[in-house]
């Protein structure tokens, strides 16, 4: 029946061939298209979808004294992490974990949850695991599918000091971390951060830069090796931080502040090295380092001295009669004193209808500028500060760095409060205050506050006739400070002598404040702040000099009495510890 | 005739042409397996190997076999292939399909892949035993229902892909034996009424590609009007159809139009194919480099995607090559079907032709996102036994009968 005739006529067969040529052609198009024409687009996709970048951690800088000695070291911790999708059971695997390293499962749930990043990038679960830990773990192995863990360095810290306000503390970055999510930094869930203190105001240099290896993975997301043709990125380990802290000046100033609510900054006026810096009460620096539990957190946060507070940087404080000598200072300057005039106190003086009185209520007698100055006198500083204005007194303590920033080299730091004629007329109306208000500020009382770190610059620039370098913590970070109050030298011969006699002098309120030693002289001031949180703050400010080297103090005991009672026997024993130590130190640099 | 004649006079291309194609798959089969276990019962490339051994003696039973006998029992065959392809459907799904027959073979049969040559030869018998009036459109209604119903069997399966396959000689065939155009249109017209009717726009666009289609061709009044707003009619009854469809057939055809929207459900695929594909350039990344490949990135890579394997480690040159062999191969069958003597003959060469151009655009649209997902492999080239065995016995057939009678 193979009968029919195959009758097609040309333009049948030319029509299906055409219309084959055209899908092909259809097929090479697009293979053009993407192979050619995409390839870039297409390549690069390709690598991201199976190279992973695993970023190896750089060794946090160490933080030294001035001689070289390790304040803040790093040792190994190992810190427990899980690849969520290789965990068969994560509930009962938390579980086993928590039992063995004696940690409750609900903290394992919230790191999981704090550092979870994909299915298959490992995510933090607890840290600082003792070796018993890692045994157990070890041993439990089987039970414990994608749980592993990794050697990590964690900070450790010389045990002679705390230093804690100074140095501050790290942190750990969770994933909602504003670092975490900007894309632009490189800070990954989990990392540490400097959060406070030194550690945050050096992060940069501390840090060092992380480096990376590069993974090769599966379409599941497994590592399957490491990538041959991309190499490894050794991390660049973070600069060391020479700081200007004396370790054994650091121990001898936190020793006489135990146990107390102070303050106590020891710099060399002329370059502004922080040779010991404290704020009491502090914490122990480990606190922040493990898992710290909640109850330790809310113990710390409700403890009622405070010791998350820095002080020296935060806290703000009336100065009181230490800062009769800016007193002095803007008198002297106008030319509205005479330093030998007698002015009676009596105790107490009155103006107006107000009553001011004198912290010795039986009275000083007839005093000048010095025994006002030594015996700390206030009806002197009432009488004489009517003669200049507010503006004249603005001028000075604004000269000296008050009501702003020191700008030394810290993450924190309070400006204060001076009060000028716009602060006041704000507070009280135009009318609502008067003249009267300066004799309270004339010895440091009234709308006056100030930080610690201020009253730092405040003393030596007296010891160094107002050419005190900026304050700093690490070396070389100093240079000339941003307040440079520019007087005659009479002037400060004069307030440096009058201070001399706060110490040396047979009424001085200082006197206990004096170590005795050969060739060193002191000038100090003492200062008890009235304030409104209870019994008065004692104030000591003050700096010695022996063989042309200078060193300053500033001691600040919160509610505790009178400055010379409380404040001036601590500066001795530090001026002491100061002086006699590099006496020795000389000593043996002659041998 | 003696068998050394037929083997001169035949175009020995179409034995070559597999041969070479086969190999490049063995080729692209053993880089994939590299990374599989050594035991040779997994090993893809030993597996498809031997399986070149039955489908190159189904070729040559079918080179061998007589002509008359061909034409005489086809109508018994195709009977016969639509018991087989209910056959499934008394078994156990394997894989969620009644696609397989289970033999007690270490591989399954698949018979729908055999269908497409019965299908074809027995459409080429009866268009080619009695003189059709082709410019009548009523004599294309029994040529549809030969090949519509394994279709529909083939399609509750379910499987898509290869009941599109065994369609689209249809309309090759018909135009072969002189069917008029404008009848052929008519064919596929209601599916580009059914797909434009997604797309308000494009579906006014045809309605008036349509209207001048039928204007200029002149049907008959009544006809016309009827053809053409049965047409309308069914692209306003899609949407309706639409929600009949399997969740994974809508499925398919969503993630088409934007791989994207799921990048790890349905259009995960395609969009590891693309980029496997984009990624190889022009040279590719060299033979067993195919990082999307080793990396188990590309799915189903032995089969469906073996072309994104050769895309990536091969480069756009071996695809041009490939391609370019596919369309001469295609041609050769054409020229042959042109040349043959017999009306028969040169049906089932143009129908065959057309199955192998099938097969390679969808597979290949397909692994560059032009086309929904099908599941269909690429002849020669992918992995699996049963339409590779389908495949060789094709070409066997085409090569027997592009000899021509001598007489």
């Amino acid at each position: 029946m193979l009968k029919a005739e195959n009758q097609v006529p040309r333009s049948r067969y030319v029509i299906f061939n055409l219309a084959a040529f055209f899908f092909m052609a259809v097929l090479a198009g697009r293979f053009f298209y993407l192979q050619i024409m995409n390839y870039d687009t297409y390549r690069k996709r390709a690598d991201s979808n199976r190279i992973r970048a695993v970023s190896l951690d750089a060794p946090r800088g160490l933080i030294l004294d001035r001689n070289g000695e390790i304040l803040v070291d790093n040792y190994p911790t190992y810190v427990l992490y899980c690849i969520p999708g290789e965990m068969e059971n994560r509930e009962k695997q938390f579980g086993v974990i928590g039992e063995n390293i004696r940690m409750e499962k609900s903290m394992l749930e919230s790191n999981y949850k704090k550092y979870y990043r994909t299915r298959f990038l490992p995510a933090k679960l607890a840290k600082d695991l003792s070796f018993d830990d890692l045994s157990r773990i070890e041993e439990n192995k089987l039970n414990l599918p994608g749980v592993f863990y990794k050697q990590h360095p964690e900070r450790i810290y010389n045990q002679k000091v705390r230093a804690s306000h100074i140095v501050g503390y790290m942190k750990d970055l969770d994933n909602n971390a504003e670092e975490v999510k900007d894309k632009q930094s490189d800070y990954k869930a989990g990392d540490l951060i400097g959060w406070v203190g030194l550690e945050k105001q050096y992060e940069s240099t501390l840090r060092g830069e992380k480096g990376a290896t590069f993974y090769q993975v599966d379409a599941f997301g497994r590592e399957v090796g490491h990538v041959a043709e991309r190499d490894e990125v050794a991390p660049t380990p973070g600069e060391n931080l020479e700081t200007t802290i004396d370790i054994s000046m650091q121990k001898t100033l936190e020793r006489e502040l135990e146990g107390l609510r102070a303050i106590g900054i020891v710099s060399i006026p002329e370059t502004g090295e922080i040779i010991a810096c404290a704020s009491m009460p502090d914490y122990m620096p480990e606190l922040f380092r493990g898992s710290m539990s909640g109850r330790d957190w809310s113990h710390i946060v409700s403890d009622t001295n405070k010791p998350l507070l820095n002080r020296f940087a935060n806290g703000l404080y009336p100065p009181g009669s230490t800062f009769k000598m800016l007193t002095t200072v803007a008198l002297l300057n106008n030319r509205k004193i005479n330093p030998s005039e007698k002015i009676e106190c009596t105790g107490f003086y009155e103006y107006g209808d107000r009553v001011f009185r004198c912290w010795n209520e039986d009275g000083h007698g007839f005093v000048n500028l010095e025994q006002a100055i030594e015996q700390s006198c206030n009806v002197y500083f009432y009488q004489t500060v009517q003669r200049i204005s507010l503006k004249d007194l603005w001028t000075v303590w604004d000269r000296f760095g008050f009501g702003k920033k020191t700008g030394y080299d810290f993450p924190t730091e309070a400006k204060g409060t001076i009060p000028d004629r716009d602060f006041m007329n704000k507070r009280y109306g135009r009318r609502g205050w008067a003249k009267g208000n300066l004799l309270n500020m004339a010895v440091g009382q009234g709308e006056i506050l100030v930080t610690p770190v201020q009253m730092a610059m405040y003393i030596n620039h007296l010891a160094t006739e107002g050419r005190a370098g900026k304050l700093h913590f690490v070396k070389g970070k100093g240079g000339v400070s941003d307040s440079s109050p520019h007087y005659s030298s009479p002037i400060w011969n004069r307030i440096r002598d009058h201070m001399e006699k706060v110490v040396y002098g047979l009424r001085g309120t200082g006197k206990s404040a004096n170590p005795k030693i050969e060739g060193l002289n002191i000038a100090g001031k003492t200062g008890t702040s009235e304030n409104p949180h209870g019994e008065p703050h004692a104030w000591f400010i003050g700096f010695g000099e022996k063989d042309g080297k200078q060193v300053s103090l500033v001691l600040l005991v919160e509610n505790s009495g009178h400055g010379g009672e409380v404040a001036a026997p601590k500066a001795r024993r530090i001026f002491s510890e100061y002086f006699n130590r590099s006496e020795i130190k000389m000593a043996e640099a002659q041998k | 005739m003696t068998l050394s004649r037929k083997i001169s006079e035949t175009p020995q291309t179409l034995l070559f042409i597999p041969l070479f194609l086969s190999a490049l798959g063995l080729w692209t089969l053993y880089s994939i397996s590299l990374d599989q276990g050594t035991a040779l019962a997994q090993n893809l490339f030993f597996k498809q190997s031997v399986i070149l051994i039955p489908a190159l003696v189904g070729f040559g039973l079918a080179f061998l076999v007589s002509r008359n006998l061909i034409h005489k029992y086809i109508y018994v065959f195709y009977c016969l292939t639509l018991a087989v392809l209910a056959v499934p459907f008394l078994g156990e799904k394997i894989a969620g399909t009644h696609r397989w027959i289970d033999l007690g073979l270490p591989i399954g049969v698949q018979p729908s892949e055999f269908a497409k040559i019965i299908i074809v030869i027995a459409l080429a018998r009866y268009l080619s035993d009695r003189n059709l009036q082709m410019q009548y459109f009523g004599s294309l209604i029994f040529p549809t229902i030969i090949v519509l119903v394994p279709t529909l069997i083939v399609l509750n399966q379910p499987d898509l892909g290869t009941a599109i396959i065994l369609m689209t000689p249809l309309i090759p065939m018909l135009f072969w034996v002189g069917a008029r155009p404008f009848h052929l249109f008519l064919f596929i017209a209601p599916i580009l009424s059914i797909l434009t009717a997604f797309h308000l726009v494009s579906f006014f666009i045809w309605a008036g590609v349509m209207a001048v289609i039928f204007y200029f061709s002149r049907p008959r009044l009544l006809y016309g009007i009827g053809l053409y707003f049965g047409n309308l009619f069914l692209g306003l009854l899609t949407p309706v159809a639409w929600n009949l469809l399997r969740p994974f057939q809508q499925k398919r055809i969503l993630t088409l139009l934007d791989p994207d929207l799921d990048p790890l459900g349905a259009g995960y695929q395609i969009i590891q194919s693309k980029m496997a594909i984009g990624s190889g350039g022009f040279f590719g990344k060299g033979w067993g480099q195919g990082t999307q490949t080793h990396l188990k990135f590309l799915p189903v890579q032995e089969s469906d995607f073996i072309v994104s394997v050769m895309g990536e480690e091969l480069g756009f040159i071996a695809i041009v090559i490939m391609l370019s062999v596919f369309t001469y191969f295609i041609f050769r069958m054409s020229r042959s079907a042109f040349e043959s003597n017999d009306r028969f003959s040169g049906l089932v060469l143009i129908g065959f032709a057309s199955i192998f151009l099938a097969h390679v655009f969808v597979n290949c649209a397909m692994t560059v996102g032009l086309i929904p997902v099908k599941g269909l492999p690429l002849p020669f080239i992918s992995y699996g036994g049963s339409f590779l065995m389908a495949a060789f016995m094709m070409v066997g057939v085409s090569m027997n009968l592009s000899v021509n009678r001598t007489g």
